[in-house]
């Protein structure tokens, strides 16, 4: 199974500019665990903001997040793989960058997003086929 | 094990399986179809699927003749008919999407998540396939159920973020907005028909336990 059947297209991102509020606010309306940051400087200049990012970094140090920039905490660069990369692939990539989340990248442009349960999802569906590839 | 049981009691038994392999079979290449006319947006081959559509309407009449006219015992009879009329309502919408298709005109905006949407409803209708050969087989159905659970859980989700696109979407009037809503409702509906085809081999599975 190629990573391109399971990846989600849609992509929510921030501008690394805006506020942690902002993000927590998009994140909360959307019901997502993260978002994609673009940085100005550059086009394929992306990074990655988590919960995890936001509590650990913001709220648990006491920090108003109206005064800090996403930019400031969010991880980059981001992983990325081809839409044509195997689902095994993706979850050895994963532990390896001890990531949640990888995107699909085509050129210079990203494509999507394969998270853990898209891997585990993934997982079930070739056992269901008959394919023991993980 | 006990289906297999009840497939060596006759032929017309495994006729009637052969059929529902067909159809099922037939269903898959009518999603192929579908798929690749949308994506090189050939319409004359878009117009193919009312063909298809045809012949499903002919192999599920074909199927239910034989069951009445004595394959498997009374009591499966109505389960398995279920089944084939369900694989062929998925015919059904799968038609009206194409017809819709052709009535109207996909805005590049969304074009790229139809062509997806049209991808993963190949692949829940190839597990559909899968699923149907476990059961005569006499295996567990439950990871391949997931399976299509898994899918169609991928497809509503995709839905959701599509109709939030297509409410940005101007339309220039009544008829080119309901066109359009009419084909994202039908072509995400195809999935869930077939997962209710997918709960009822689950049915006829347990029912000869």
């Amino acid at each position: 199974m190629k990573a391109q059947e399971l990846m989600t297209t849609k992509i929510e991102s921030v501008d690394a500019d805006r506020t942690v509020y902002d993000a927590v606010e998009k994140m909360v309306d959307r019901r997502i665990r993260s978002l994609l940051v673009k940085f100005p400087e550059k086009d394929l200049n992306y990074g990655i903001i988590t919960a995890r990012d936001i509590v650990f970094k913001v709220l648990a140090n006491g920090l108003n997040p109206n005064d800090v920039k996403v930019g400031k905490i969010a991880s980059k660069p981001v992983a990325c793989i081809d839409k044509n990369t195997a689902m095994n692939e993706v979850s050895s990539l994963m532990e390896q960058k001890k990531n949640a989340r990888i995107f699909v990248c085509e050129g210079e442009k990203i494509i999507g997003v394969i998270s853990l349960m898209d891997v585990m999802a993934g997982a079930l569906i070739m056992r269901a086929r008959g394919e023991h590839d993980f | 094990m006990i289906f297999e049981k009840i497939l060596s009691l006759g032929k017309k038994e495994q006729e009637v399986t052969d059929n529902m392999r067909e159809h099922i079979k037939l269903l898959n290449s009518a999603c192929d179809l579908f798929r690749t006319a949308l994506e090189k947006n050939d319409r004359n081959l878009m117009r193919n699927l009312i063909d298809l559509e045809r012949e499903s309407d002919s192999i599920r009449r074909e199927i239910i003749s034989k069951i009445y006219d004595g394959a498997f015992l009374p009591y499966l009879r109505p389960d398995l008919c279920r089944f084939v009329e369900i694989v062929d309502h998925v015919f059904d919408v799968l038609e009206d999407t194409a017809h819709y298709y052709l009535d109207g005109k996909i805005p590049e905006q969304i074009k790229n998540e139809c062509i997806r949407i049209a991808y993963l409803n190949l692949k829940i209708c190839e597990m559909l396939l899968i699923t149907f050969e476990a059961m005569l087989k006499g295996d567990d159905l439950r990871e391949k159920t997931l399976a299509i659970r898994i899918y169609e859980k991928k497809i509503d989700d995709i839905k959701f973020s599509l109709i939030k696109d297509i409410h940005k979407i101007p339309v220039s009037n009544f008829w080119e907005g309901k066109i359009l809503s009419d084909f994202i409702s039908s072509l995400t509906t195809i999935s869930d028909i077939v997962e209710d085809a997918s709960d009822y081999l689950q049915i006829i599975n347990v029912s000869m336990k």
